[in-house]
């Protein structure tokens, strides 16, 4: 490129204020996590307390359940989501007349903003709501879907996975359209069936950018703190009680901000382990293009 | 997965392709449908038709507007011209500032830039829920708390705009800014008159990028402004949901309003929406 005369003060112009602001409110809150983590405030003072935080969490049970929440709610919500988007995807790309009306309609959910679809949801989901009402056409009785230990977080699972797809399926688009048209042709030739083509080519062509929707999927639901907020709080009975949210119970309800840190923390570092394990077991085996 | 045998076969296949798209869009339209006809009806027969099911209860019937003056009553204009304010002003300088470091990314070479660009992809990978709880103490050491720069400074500098940007400017081919050079047209004039047109697509996806991530913004509004006095839109509704449980045409309305200035901005630009999102997760 121009090597020769890089002009040094023009570059330092055009990326300091986007450098600065990701250190000062990307970078320097993690790290002011990790520092916070160590102190406790007592009487308005803070008290460095070193590893006390962390050890409390390992005997406290409220966090342990709610770290089985968290892993209970993930295990389900990011298959399911991924496996939808993909669906989707495959579906969005299919060509034929009146296919763009579909295609418009596909993305509304990611013009409805998750508190959004979380206050809908929740009227829908009232004892007397549409939800009930629609399945009481077959003759199902009306569920408690918010109200009750066992539905709730199937509820919210429900919920964020309507709201999500569709966001997902756009990058898996993006991934389609990277597929050559003549992989296929040259499949049909060889009389492969839809679900072998769908197994065997578009998947592992798919791979990179099935690898960047989960990670991306995997930390926004690992993260997941609206509709907890909105619709739970928790409950019942801690069935929906999250770490994001014990966290900011913690921080914010009960005043203990090295705790709430300390959960952050626990949380932000089981989030990296998860997303260099999928890079690590997904990458690798094939060859990226 | 067309079938291309015969033409009875065809129509039936066609046919089943069309139901089970009607189907599946149904369900992505449902919800909002049913909001806005809810919000076009009295409180009082909100669950109206629903028990035992009618398709009338699809419908806006008995029709009035009363929910939508009375939100508009209870203040709700302003919280979306907060909302709007806090979304503009941070897309302007979200452009700019991620727009120029795109340009330095793609244009020069300069030690560290490998690795710096890799920070920003991760740095857009960690969720902004992730840093909200210590985002608030740097807010608090600022002296940002109630302020509404604590809204909108933090949200500018956006990794993934960054990353649109230089993947975009990588594309260009670098013949131009060459020969611009040799003429001695300065850097600033070949950005602005060259590159700022040319790029004029990617301006808008992450337009709409910044634009939606302020707009749909809820925890960290929560925590930024404890005293509530500036309020944005997905606050105001949450607390609006709570305060006012069962008043259920206002909340749809509230809903309707929340949800209907996003989609209207995404529909004509979906192309440029999908096109850099898209592309941004293929080279991620």
């Amino acid at each position: 490129m121009f090597r020769s005369r890089t002009p040094v003060l023009l570059i330092a112009a055009l990326l300091a204020p986007a450098l600065i602001g990701l250190v000062v409110f990307r970078l320097y809150p993690v790290a002011l996590a990790v520092s916070d983590s160590f102190f406790n405030m007592v009487r308005g003072q803070q008290l460095f307390v070193g590893f006390d935080n962390y050890l409390s969490l390992l005997s406290d049970r409220t966090f342990w359940k709610s770290m089985q929440v968290t892993f209970w709610f993930n295990l389900l919500i990011n298959p399911i989501q991924i496996a939808l988007a993909l669906g989707l995807a495959l579906l969005y790309v299919q060509q034929f007349r009146g296919v763009t009306l579909y295609r418009v309609l596909f993305l509304i959910p990611i013009g409805v903003s998750l508190p959004t679809a979380v206050i809908i949801w929740r009227i829908m989901l009232t004892q007397d709501g549409l939800v009930n009402g629609l399945i009481g056409i077959a003759g199902v009785p009306a569920q408690p879907w918010l109200t009750s230990e066992s539905l709730a977080l199937y509820s919210i699972i429900a919920i964020a996975t309507w709201k999500g797809i569709s966001y997902w399926m756009i990058f898996i688009i993006g991934g389609l359209q990277t597929i050559s048209p003549e992989i296929y042709d040259a499949a049909r030739l060889d009389g492969v069936k839809p679900w072998q083509r769908l197994i065997f080519i578009t998947i592992p062509l798919l791979r990179p950018t099935l690898l960047f929707v989960l990670v991306a999927d995997v930390s926004i639901n690992f993260l997941l703190f609206a509709p907890i907020f909105m619709l739970t709080q928790g409950g019942p009975a801690d069935s929906t009680n999250v770490l994001m949210y014990e966290a900011y119970k913690s921080g914010f309800i009960f005043g203990d901000m090295g705790r709430a840190m300390a959960i952050i923390v626990v949380v932000v570092a089981i989030l990296l382990i998860i997303v260099a394990a999928q890079f690590k077991l997904l990458s690798g085996r094939e060859a990226r293009q | 997965m067309s079938a291309r045998s015969g033409q009875p076969g065809k129509a039936l296949s066609l046919g089943l392709k069309h139901l089970a798209y009607l189907i599946i869009a149904f369900i992505f339209v449902l919800p909002l449908w049913w909001a806005i006809v809810s919000s076009l009806r009295p409180n009082s027969a909100i669950f109206a038709d629903i028990f035992p099911f009618t398709p009338k209860a699809l419908l806006p019937a008995p029709f009035t507007l009363e929910a939508y003056t009375g939100i508009f009553e209870r203040g709700f204009g302003l919280i979306i011209a907060n909302t709007m304010l806090v979304a503009l002003v941070t897309m302007a300088a979200g452009l700019i500032v991620n727009g120029a470091a795109g340009f330095a990314f793609a244009m020069f070479d300069f030690k560290g830039k490998k690795f710096i660009l890799s920070a920003i992809i991760i740095s857009f990978m960690l969720p902004f829920e992730a840093i909200a709880l210590p985002l608030y103490t740097v807010t608090q050491q600022l002296g940002w708390l109630d302020n509404i720069a604590a809204l909108i400074v933090p949200s500018v500098a956006n990794g993934l705009a960054v990353f649109l940007f230089y993947q975009f400017f990588s594309q260009v081919p670098k013949d131009y800014a060459e020969a611009a050079r040799l003429d001695g047209v300065s850097w600033i004039d070949i950005l602005l008159r060259i590159y700022v047109p040319l790029s004029l697509p990617t301006c808008i996806s992450a337009a709409l990028l910044l634009f939606i991530f302020q707009w749909e913004a809820f925890l960290w509004p929560l925590l930024a402004m404890p005293s509530q006095q500036f309020k944005v839109i997905q606050v105001g509704m949450a607390a609006f949901q709570q305060q006012y449980q069962t008043i259920w045409n206002q909340l749809f309305a509230v809903s309707v309003i929340t949800a209907l200035i996003p989609i209207a901005l995404l529909l004509p630009l979906q192309r440029y929406y999908v096109q850099g999102l898209a592309g941004a997760g293929i080279k991620g």
